[in-house]
Formats: structure tokens, sequence, C-alpha cells
């Protein structure tokens, strides 16, 4: 098996709002897969769907060869995958070290990776015992994706790492997950079309609810037109990144 | 860091100011002894809301829901634990219908593949369940009819009537060769009801070989339990009663505490947990519980007003003239600084303090903590983590349930027990929920302590100057006002 994940034409809906309307995405074992599309297109709700936060009602999602729609939320996550949310979602009253521990899907997970992590962000080491809300936004953000870490996942969802980050801490978050993709799989979300070029290998285009294109990553950036028909905004501020 | 620490706790420490300088005042105004006496009956009070609190806040913070049976619990706490202390063939005469449902419904889940498989159209899933679902209710009233519940329960109030003799003659039950049915119909009911609430024939329902050996042996000690309960059945009662007092009371307040997580384990299962997604239903549903519960509990002992007699290491005549003295004396009385208090008092201030210590600890040590204090901030994420964040609800509901059950069977002693005794203590308790903070624990003890304080000192100036006795009433709303114009997420609240 060399797709790790894969979403067939799911329809999601939150509330009454039809929000998926066919979207599908493959997920290649250990090569980074970056979702793109304008603000709204969809794109956090297909990895909510992955992870059966807003179950999808039509369709498949195949994680290891076996359908896992419609299971619950922690039961998807069990089977080895790692959620880094937009907006971090750090527990702000847990330590930085409760907020790793909490992680944990059997005991010792986090000490056995403590060095990992602390090697990819030095600075959650020194901020160890702080609570949550004393942290920057961008070490918030490295301790989610951190908290991702701790047990042992197959593939890693990872929704927008660069959003609010300084230009030098998007480059030391590009390290990381270029590091993290050695040993998991990674599927992202990002904006930031400089850095998902530079991180990707394959491309999936989102817009209202639906795949609209994909690709290998390599072709996509010389298609300046097909960037700009569905990403014109988000090409604008990768430019400046 | 150690300004940080000053930081971090600055509402703690300033409540803790304010109360100590209040204190003072009192302290040199009122003189010692009225300020003592006033001073322990507050903490007395505080204890037990702080008890009815701590789960409140923390069954709302985690899981939004308002439960308005929670006073309930105290209330049935009381009585059961009541009952275990003064006759015990009421408990003793059910656990075996319990403990067999029980096992009837945990089993259900080894069963449960074979019923999955079935082949069934989607339409016929709907019918089969609920065909299915009557005949579980069916079964239980098959098991229950003629059983002497009331009578039981008679006994009871017989023994509690002959004061000074609590061993009551342990009434007759019914003999073994005629009860055996019951259970056995009981575990019957438990697998068609788990059995309907999975929908046979639905195959969408995954089942998984790690949880079918949880439930092998689950299943196998409840079944062992039945068993045992049954075959004791008659003679546990008065084994019981003969007993040490003090050894019957401290198994009484874990009796109250534990029938009151089990069932509210059973409650939050099979009530709350349906409604997830109809918030505003829960709370109704806690509402209608609490009124079928106290109806209940009217039925089988009438709805008189009880008093439960104090064990005997607080019953000794006389007066200790220091705790140590005490110790040796096992009064009636204590003298502290100059006052004559009720030793049992003081017994349920000490339980209120190591309430608040296990429950602190519990929540900054343990791993159970740690996720609960996440999940009230961020339920989703917890989730998103691989943590069964439902079992986690039902853990907090039994253990909320489980420490006002003990508030309940703590003051029974020493407030009637009757049908609505939980009802005073649950409206003060979201008062000091509100006050403390939805969601923290330690805003409940802190809240509780100011709500039991107000109570006393409110009573001694009404007393004093011959106001109405509502003014101690009003106190703790005026505090509420108070903490909310200040902070109107409450001292310690960080819900938003
Ligand atoms: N709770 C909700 N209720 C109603 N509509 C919602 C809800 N959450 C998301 N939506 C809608 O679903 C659509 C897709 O949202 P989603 O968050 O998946 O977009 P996105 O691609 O991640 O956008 P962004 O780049 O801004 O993060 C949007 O139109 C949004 O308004
Ligand atoms: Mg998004």
């Amino acid at each position: 098996m060399d797709n790790i994940l894969e979403i067939n034409g799911i329809h999601t809906y939150i509330g009454q709002f039809h929000i998926l309307e066919g979207v599908s995405v493959i997920a290649r074992r250990n090569a980074i897969t970056v979702m793109l599309g304008r603000n709204g297109a969809g794109k956090t709700t297909t990895l909510k769907s992955i992870l059966g936060l807003t179950p999808p009602r039509e369709g498949t999602v195949i994680y290891n060869g076996k359908e896992i729609q419609g299971r619950r939320a922690y039961d998807i996550a069990n089977l080895g995958i790692g959620y880094v949310p937009e907006h971090r979602a750090i527990f702000r009253n847990l330590s930085v070290m409760e907020n790793l521990k909490i992680a944990e899907r059997k005991k010792g997970d986090f000490e056995s990776k403590s060095e990992f992590i602390f090697g990819l962000f030095p600075d959650l080491k020194r901020l160890f015992r702080l609570p949550g809300n004393h942290l920057s936004g961008g070490q918030q953000q490295m301790l989610a994706v951190a908290r991702a870490m701790v047990a042992d996942n197959k593939l890693l969802l990872i929704d927008e790492p660069s959003e609010g980050l300084a230009p030098i801490l998007i480059e030391q978050m590009m390290e990381a997950i270029r590091i993290l993709s050695t040993t998991t799989t990674v599927l992202l979300v990002e904006q930031n079309f400089v850095m998902a070029s530079k991180l990707a290998e394959y491309y999936y285009i989102l817009d209202d609810g639906c795949t609209v294109r994909e690709g290998k990553m390599a072709d996509l950036v010389e298609d300046k037109e097909l960037i700009h028909q569905f990403l014109g905004a988000a090409l604008q501020k990768g430019g400046q990144a | 860091m150690r300004l940080g620490f000053f930081r971090r706790n600055a509402t703690m420490l300033v409540v803790l100011g304010l109360i100590a300088v209040l204190g003072v005042i009192g302290w040199t105004t009122m003189g010692q002894q009225p300020f003592v006496r006033t001073t322990l009956s507050g903490l007395t009070i505080g204890a037990l809301y702080f008890m009815v609190a701590s789960g409140l806040t923390l069954i709302f913070g985690l899981m939004d829901v308002l439960n308005f049976a929670h006073g309930t619990m105290f209330m049935l706490g009381a009585y059961l634990g009541w009952q275990f202390y003064t006759n015990p063939t009421f408990l003793f005469g059910l656990f075996p219908l319990i403990f067999a449902l029980l096992a009837g419904l945990v089993t259900s889940p080894i069963l449960r593949s074979t019923f999955m498989h079935l082949n069934v159209s989607e339409k016929a899933q709907k019918t089969i369940q609920t065909a299915v679902a009557l005949a579980g209710i069916a079964l239980i009233v098959l098991a229950v009819r003629g059983l002497d519940i009331l009578g039981l329960a008679e006994t009871a109030m017989v023994a509690t009537m002959s004061m000074g003799n609590p061993l009551a003659e342990a009434s007759a039950q019914e003999p073994l060769a005629v009860f055996w049915f019951r259970p056995v119909l009981m575990f019957l009911a438990g697998l068609l009801l788990a059995a309907a609430a999975a929908r046979p024939g639905d195959r969408t329902q995954v089942v998984y070989a790690g949880d079918k050996r949880q439930a092998w042996i689950i299943s196998g000690s409840l079944a062992v339990l039945t068993v045992t309960a049954t075959l004791f059945r008659e003679s546990a009662p008065n084994a019981v009663l003969l007993w040490n007092g003090n050894l019957r009371f401290f198994a009484a307040l874990a009796v109250g505490a534990l029938c009151g997580a089990g069932l509210s384990a059973a409650v939050e299962v099979s009530l709350i947990r349906p409604l997830y997604i109809r918030p505003l239903y829960q709370v109704i549903v806690t509402l209608g519980l609490a009124y079928v519960l106290r109806e209940t509990i009217q039925v089988l002992w009438d709805p008189l007003a009880y008093q439960m007699t104090r064990p005997p290491m607080f019953s000794q005549p006389g007066k200790a003239e220091n705790i140590l003295a005490w110790f040796s004396g096992q009064n009636l009385t204590v003298d502290v600084l100059g006052v004559t208090f009720p030793s049992y008092r003081l017994f349920i201030i000490v339980l209120g303090v190591l309430m608040v210590i296990a429950l602190s600890l519990l929540m900054n040590y343990s791993r159970l903590g740690m996720i609960i204090r996440a999940g009230v901030q961020d339920r989703t994420m917890v989730e998103a983590l691989g943590i069964n964040v439902r079992k986690v609800f039902t853990i907090v509901f039994m253990l909320g349930a489980g420490l006002a059950a003990l508030g309940g069977i703590g003051a029974a002693p020493f407030i009637p027990v009757q049908p609505n005794m939980g009802d005073a203590f649950q409206l003060q308790a979201f008062i000091v929920v509100v006050i403390g903070g939805m969601g923290s624990y330690s805003g409940a003890a802190i809240g509780a302590l100011l709500l039991g304080l107000a109570r006393a000192f409110g009573d001694y100036l009404a007393l004093k100057f011959s106001l109405s006795p509502a003014i101690a009433e009003a106190s703790t709303v005026i505090i509420m006002a108070i903490v909310l114009l200040v902070r109107p997420a409450g001292l310690f609240g960080k819900k938003e």
C-alpha cells in the first residue's frame, strides 16, 4: 500500500450547511501532500472529516486499507493520526509539559520522544514549566506541532502551521516539518504558497468544497495561470513571505 | 519565578486576604466566643457546600450540563447511607437485582458482534430494536413483581422510630428458593436492553477484540457479585448490624457515596449521553429526574423527616477539653478556643478539607485531572488526541455525584433526612459555582468557604439585631452579585 490515506468523494455537513461536496485526496506514504485553496474552500473541514470531528455523510475515508469514516474521533486518532489544528488549540491552563504529556497514548511516549522534540524545538525545553497561555503565538504553534509528535503517529494532519509566524520562525517550522516527514506522512494545509511549494511533493486544490486540481507540486509551480485561477489571494500572501 | 506564583494566584490571595481582614474585624468586634462559634458553623456548612458544588462545577465545566439532579444525589446519599447504617435490609435486598442487570448490560458487547452480523434490512432494524427493548422492560417488570420493596423500606422506618436501638428486627426477606429467579430475569433483561441499544443487524457498529476481553472480565466479576449478593442477601444485614457502630458509619459513608456514583453513572450513560446533541433537553432531563427520584423516595419512605443517630465516636456524653481529649473520650462536644462545639461537626469540617485536598491532588497530579482541566477548555482537541472524552464525562459525572452523596450522608446526622433536603444545598451550590467560576474546582472551594461563612455570620447578625433570618439567605446572593460585577466569569472562571 503506497497510500496511507485515501479520501474518496466525501460530503460533509455542518448543521444544515453542505460544506464539502465531493473532496478526494490521497496522502502517499512518507511524502508531504498539501491542500491548497482560498479561504473557506473547505480545507480545515476536510481535515476534521478525516478525524471524525465533522464526520462525512457520504464517501469513504480509507486509512491503511481500512474504512474509518463514521468511527468516533478518539478512535480514529488512536489509529496513529496526529492533528495540529488551525489556531493551535493549545491548552492554555496546562503547562507546556502537560500539553505534551496529555498526548501520550501509552506511558513513556513522551520520555522516548522528548529528545527528538526538543531537538526540533529547543525553545520548548526552556518553557517547559510555563502555562500554555504564557507562550507567544509562535511558541504555541511549535507546541502544537510537538504535541502531535508525542504519540507514535503514522500520519500528521497539520493545518496552517505558518499562520501568524514571523519569517524566521516560518523557516524553523519548515525545517521541522521536513525532518518530521522523513519518519511520518504529512498532510498539510497551507496558505503560504512559497512554504507549501518548497515542502510538498503533491498538491490538491480545493474550491467551494470540491477537489478541483491535483498533481505534483513541481508542475504546479510552473503553471502560473492555474495558481492565479484558484489561489489568487494565497499567492500574494505567499509572495510576501 | 516566585513573583510568578503571586501573580498566578493573585485572585486566590486577594480573596483569602479579604476573608482574613474580615476575620480580624469580626474577632475584635464580636468577641472571641461568638466569633469562633460562628466561624466553625460557617466552615461546617461550607464543607457541605463544597461537596455539592465541586461536582456541579466540574460537570458543567467539562460537559456543559447544568445538572439539576445534583441536589437529589445529595439526598439519595443521605437516604442510602442512613439505611445502611440503621437497617441494611433494604440495600442488601436490592443489590442482587442491580448487579444482575449490570452484568446483563455489560455482557452484551461480547454477543454484540453476533447481533450485528444478522442480515436485517434497515427498516426492520428499528422494529426489532423496539421489540427487544420492550421485551427487556417486560422482563424487568416480571423480575420485580411481588418483590416487597416497600416492606423493606418500612422495616427501616421502624428501626429509626424506635430510638436508642438502631438494631431492628431484620425484616424477613423472600427465601432464596423463591427469590432466585429475579436476578436471572434481571440478567436477561440487561442483555436484551443492551442489545436493543446497539440495534441488531446494524453492521456499521464495529466491535473490537480489545473491548471484548475487557467485557469478559467485567461481566464475569459482575456475575460473581450477583451470585454472592444473592446468597448473602439474608445474612448480610444482620452481620452488618452487629458491626461496631463506627465501622458501620464509615462503611455507610462509602456506601452512600458509591451508590450515588453508581446511580449517576447509569443516569449519564442512559439519559444524558444520548442527548449531547440537544443540550437543552439534557437540562430538562436532569430536572425531570430530580422530581422522579424525589417522588420515588417519598413513596418508599413517606414524606417524613428522619434523624440519623450519630456514630458512637461522636456521641459519648460530656465535653472533651480539647481535640486530643476527644480521641480518648469520643465525646459529643469538644471545647474549641473556649467554645463548646459538636464533635461531629468538626468531623464534617475535616471531611470537607480532606475532600478539597484530595480533589486538588487529583486535578493537579493525575492524568485524569489533567484531561479534565484540558477538557474544560477544549474537549474537541482532547478527543482529537485520542482520548475517549465520553468516558471521561461518565467518570466526572460519577465523581461529582459521589461527592454530593458523600456530603448528604455526612450531613444526615445533623440535618433532617427528608426528600427535599438537597434542594437548598443545590441552590447554594449553584451560587458557589457562579462565584467560583464555572469549571473551576478551586473556585468551588473558595466560593463554598465564602458562602458558608456568609451564611453563618448572616445568621449571627440577624439574631443579634433581631432581623429576619432572610438576611443570611440574601447575603449569599449579594456576594454573588458583587463578584459578578467585578468578575463576570466568576473568581476563577476561565471558560469563555
Ligand atoms: N461551524 C460552522 N458553521 C457553519 N459554517 C461553517 C462552520 N465551519 C465552517 N463553515 C463554513 O465551511 C466552509 C469551509 O470552511 P473551512 O474552515 O473548511 O475553510 P478553509 O479552507 O479551512 O478556510 P481558511 O483558509 O480560511 O482556513 C466555509 O465557507 C465556512 O464558512
Ligand atoms: Mg482553515
